[in-house]
């Protein structure tokens, strides 16, 4: 049997140290061993028995239950102030075989991989690479599993893929204690996986586009997400190059995503009729404090795998000593007008180097991102024609309102197809601040007015926006999720009231959800909503 | 100022150059693998969220051994995934003063996430 160890708490914090938050009680399953239950099914449902356990004696203690993995979130999405659930361990992953696959997928069966939520970015890249695949896309680095990446809507800035939800074709979740609760979700426009197949899993399955598009983007909060199936690719290179280039030109970029007729040119990336290709990625980084009318930019081009290529690792990996980081701070809070002198000679270390050029997997480029202090991150979604704009009235705010320590980005993601994805415009730009956390001090704002200052900003212009809801903000703020969302947002709380029970959806709730409305249950939804549509 | 007094700032300043320069760390990792992670740790270091096993220990070497082995028996067979070793300014001074047979030793090391 799978099995579990309960610690009593008093706190929790994110990766990231954006808390500390309150806790009563951590859980830590891991999974019974290879050789007492052989079969990677079996202890697939052993573990899912195990979690269902979990549940009801939550439920017996009339408590909240929320499951975490890495912890890179910096907002309390993954926290519960009752019982949490540490499921790092649970790892488990398997192919999908040919006799597998429903009999009307359209998907080829060795690009499809059912991993269970333990599983790290890292991890699945390299079973990937095992079988000549790779992922399509994944966040700046590996360090994030699986479910808290689909759960909260992870992107890189792959303009014509999406973020990692958008290769998800099949959901596991485990919604309460009872046999009935292993519920299998996916598109009924899109089937992938038999039904032979998901009774092995002892789940019902439920094929429903609205629903598994509501579970997608779930919040944590449609049950705990045991595995999911993910659709691969062969296995490609990335040629990344990153240039300085006329600030006019890099924002012309990001507003008409138009490469092909731009001046702007990498003199090894043309397609066959001489025009400049189409990149797989685009990154703008942004220096509020300076007014240089040069942006540095990287781009990465697609390529067939082929060996060899260059070690894409550096020799040597060093970090920044962080009590340097931490006395740049501490002064920052005391003397504010410091921070731009202090990330103007931090310019090395934040920005990438100029002219540099790398060939990889996406596992090689976006590898591991060690630890280097608390930190902040607050990152909006704007549709890439406004990105100009909003970029220019994010940075005056920092500017004429901060300063604040932290340096600016731009990254693109396609449109998702997840009801509550951030990325819901034809191409979301997501504009990011990174930066150290900082201490609200007489002349420094706190990062909570900061952000409220920042949805404030964005509402009187008229620019239509989201908030990545793994980053920081003030998700309190009032009607927030309806002006992100419209219609959608009672779309999904419609679904989720009409998929989990009352007592489920309140013990799948947590302070976030809370504060964002978004535990709100509706009475008298149409149960059609959660029917299998087969 | 005293010209003893100005003698021992520079002793002292020379002093503090060589603990400086004799502390630093060298880190093997694997490019490939999950490192062990620990969720019960609160480490702010580069070890965050990672179960890291530390020796920290004195070895003694004899005049005709070549070399010495210490023996890992913490991690499972999926092996190490990081190594650390760390040299001190203490770590130099105890094997000048007994003219190598004892030799401080200060090791990190990070087993590999089991598999499955």
């Amino acid at each position: 049997m799978a099995s579990t160890t309960p610690f009593p708490k008093t706190e929790w914090d994110t990766l990231h140290n954006n808390g500390p938050f309150p806790l009563k009680l951590l859980y830590v399953t891991e999974l019974e061993g290879e050789a007492n239950i052989p079969s990677k099914v079996d202890r697939y449902n052993d573990a899912a028995q195990e979690i269902q356990k979990l549940l009801q004696e939550t439920l017996d203690n009339n408590e909240g239950f929320r499951a975490y993995g890495s912890r890179w979130s910096m907002s309390n999405i993954a926290h519960h102030a009752e019982r949490m659930h540490y499921n790092g361990f649970m790892n488990i992953h398997l192919p999908i075989a040919e006799e597998n696959l429903h009999e009307n997928a359209s998907y080829n069966s060795s690009n499809l991989f059912l991993f269970q939520c333990g599983n790290t970015i890292k991890r699945i890249s390299e079973v990937l690479g095992a079988h000549g695949k790779s992922l399509k896309a994944s966040g700046a680095s590996n360090g994030q599993t699986i479910a808290g990446c689909v759960s909260t809507g992870v992107h890189g800035s792959a303009l014509d893929v999406g973020a990692v939800q958008d290769y998800v074709v099949g959901i596991n979740l485990i919604t309460g204690p009872e046999i009935n609760d292993i519920v299998y979700l996916e598109r009924h426009t899109k089937p992938a996986l038999s039904n032979t197949f998901i009774a092995q899993i002892n789940a019902r399955v439920i094929r429903n586009d609205k629903l598994f598009n509501a579970a997608l983007v779930s919040l944590g909060s449609f049950g705990f997400v045991h595995g999911v199936v993910i659709e691969a690719e062969d296995r490609f290179l990335l040629k990344r190059y990153v240039r300085k280039i006329k600030k006019e030109l890099a924002l012309e970029l990001a507003q008409t995503m138009d490469f092909k007729n731009s001046s702007f040119k990498i003199d090894e990336e043309f397609d066959e009729n001489g025009k400049p290709k189409r990149p797989y990625h685009y990154k703008v980084f942004m220096n509020p404090y300076n007014n240089e009318n040069q942006y540095v930019v990287e781009l990465m081009y697609k390529h067939p795998y082929a060996v060899p290529y260059p070690d894409p690792f550096p020799i040597i990996n060093k970090s920044v000593y962080r009590d340097l980081i931490h006395l740049f701070i501490k002064i920052s809070e005391k003397f504010p007008d410091s921070i731009p002198w202090f990330i103007k000679r931090l310019k090395k270390v934040i920005l990438p180097e100029v002219n540099e050029q790398t060939t990889g997997t996406l596992a090689e480029i976006f590898w591991d991102a060690p630890y280097q202090g608390p930190a902040f991150a607050c990152s909006v979604g704007v549709d890439y024609k406004d990105s100009p704009k909003a970029l220019d009235l994010l940075a005056k705010l920092a500017e004429n309102e901060g300063p604040i320590p932290g340096i600016f980005a731009m990254r693109f993601v396609k449109k998702s197809e997840a009801i509550l994805a951030f990325s819901k415009f034809p191409i979301t730009c997501m504009i990011e601040i990174d930066g150290v956390l900082w201490k609200k001090s007489k002349k420094l704002m706190s990062l909570k007015q900061f952000t409220r200052r920042m949805i404030e900003v964005l509402k009187q212009n008229d620019v239509p926006f989201t908030i990545h809801w793994g980053k920081n903000s003030d998700w309190g703020f009032s009607g927030l999720v309806e002006h992100m969302y419209g219609e959608n947002a009672q779309t999904w709380k419609n679904i989720r009231s009409a998929f989990l029970t009352e007592k489920m959806a309140k013990l799948f709730s947590n302070d976030f959800l809370d504060a964002t409305g978004l535990s709100q249950l509706q009475q008298n939804v149409d149960e059609d909503l959660i029917a299998s549509l087969t | 100022m005293s010209r003893s007094y100005r003698l021992i700032r520079l002793l002292g300043l020379l002093i503090a150059f060589c603990i400086l320069q004799s502390c630093y760390s060298v880190r093997l990792k694997n490019t490939s693998g999950v490192p062990m992670p620990d969720p019960l740790s609160s480490r702010v270091n580069y070890y965050r969220d990672i179960k890291v096993h530390e020796k920290d220990t004195v070895i003694t070497i004899g005049a005709l051994d070549k070399d010495f082995t210490l023996l890992i028996k913490d991690c499972n067979p999926g092996g190490l995934h990081t190594v650390e070793y760390r040299n001190t300014f203490g770590g130099i001074l105890l094997s000048a003063v007994t003219f190598g047979k004892k030799r401080k030793v200060k090791i990190k090391y990070v087993c590999m996430k089991p598999v499955n």
